[in-house]
């Protein structure tokens, strides 16, 4: 199964997009839960934490999970009336 | 450092003077009610979070994957987790936050695993895998066709030599769609591992590319 020229095209992209990580999935993880606070307050985050944005840029799996979970602590917040 | 606006309601970190939070896990009164010996307080809170729980699994997981799980299907399984995590609670957050992270997670981990229980990797294993293949478009004029030939030899050239074995399988499972941890649970790795192998496979290319002087639009313009 050769790469198609959509593909090929992609993978460019990505390779050209790629940037540093300092992170790693689990790693990421563990800082999540205090990241998504800070966006969900429209505060700005602090240094530490840009490590966090970093991978999110990086990686779609990590990416997809953020917004989920942003989706999902909206929802609770809309739920208890906040 | 300002306070994090809490979208659930309840505990805020304390901090010190010099803003360092000082926090025990067994500080948190979500904590301490999962842990009671007294089952009728730890049921209470078990049930109270997994309400919450479903609350916000709900509308996220409807939306991926076609709905193929719903959020009844894995708050047990997130519950669990959560009770054996929760030395690794460090109250930097809201405990809701983190059971909300870590649930979030098990969901979606779950749905990926689902949704791709049948695709098959052996067909990204092979060396074809790597191989460029774009048919040869007559329209064009010779002199195009020479330089989209001159372009895609100089890119299977920079994968054939710059990425091993393993980073090649990963790069093509991932321009495949998979997801990582689907990747690495199919070749008995793991999330992280073949995060990396990704990562540092893009990290290579791109300065091949620097070296032989591609840039990202270059491709597109010759076979615009």
């Amino acid at each position: 199964m050769a790469m198609t020229k959509d593909q090929t095209e992609t993978l460019i992209a990505l390779v050209t997009d790629t940037k540093e990580d300092t992170l790693d999935c689990d790693g990421c993880f563990e800082l999540m839960a205090e990241f998504v606070e800070y966006r969900l307050s429209n505060h700005q985050v602090p240094e530490a934490l840009r490590a966090v944005e970093r991978h999110l840029e990086q990686c779609l799996c990590c990416q997809d999970e953020y917004r989920a979970l942003l989706d999902g602590l909206r929802a609770i917040a809309a739920s208890s009336g906040d | 450092m300002p306070s994090p606006v809490d979208p659930i309601g309840g505990m805020r970190v304390s901090t010190s003077p010099d803003e360092t939070p000082v926090f025990s896990t067994d500080s948190d009164p979500w904590v301490r009610r999962l842990q009671s010996t007294e089952s009728d307080i730890r049921d209470a809170a078990l049930a109270e979070l997994r309400s919450i729980l479903i609350r916000g699994l709900t509308k996220p997981m409807s939306q991926r994957y076609g709905g193929s799980l719903q959020a009844e299907d894995v708050v047990q399984e997130a519950l669990m987790k959560i009770r054996d995590s929760l030395h690794q609670f460090a109250g930097r957050s809201k405990f809701t936050t983190w059971a909300m992270t870590v649930a979030t997670r098990v969901g979606i981990s779950e749905m990926r695993r689902k949704h791709y229980q049948d695709v098959s990797i052996e067909a990204f294993q092979n060396d074809d895998a790597t191989r460029i293949e774009i048919a040869v478009d007559e329209s064009v004029d010779a002199e195009r066709k020479i330089d989209r030939q001159i372009m895609i030899d100089k890119l299977q050239k920079m994968i054939d030599s710059v990425l091993t074995e393993k980073q090649r399988f990963a790069i093509r499972a991932s321009l495949e769609g998979l997801p990582m941890e689907v990747i690495a649970e199919k070749c008995g790795s793991n999330r992280n591992s073949i995060y990396k192998l990704v990562h540092d496979a893009k990290v290579k290319l791109r300065r091949a590319f620097e070296q032989a002087g591609i840039a990202a639009d270059d491709f597109a313009a010759t076979f615009a």
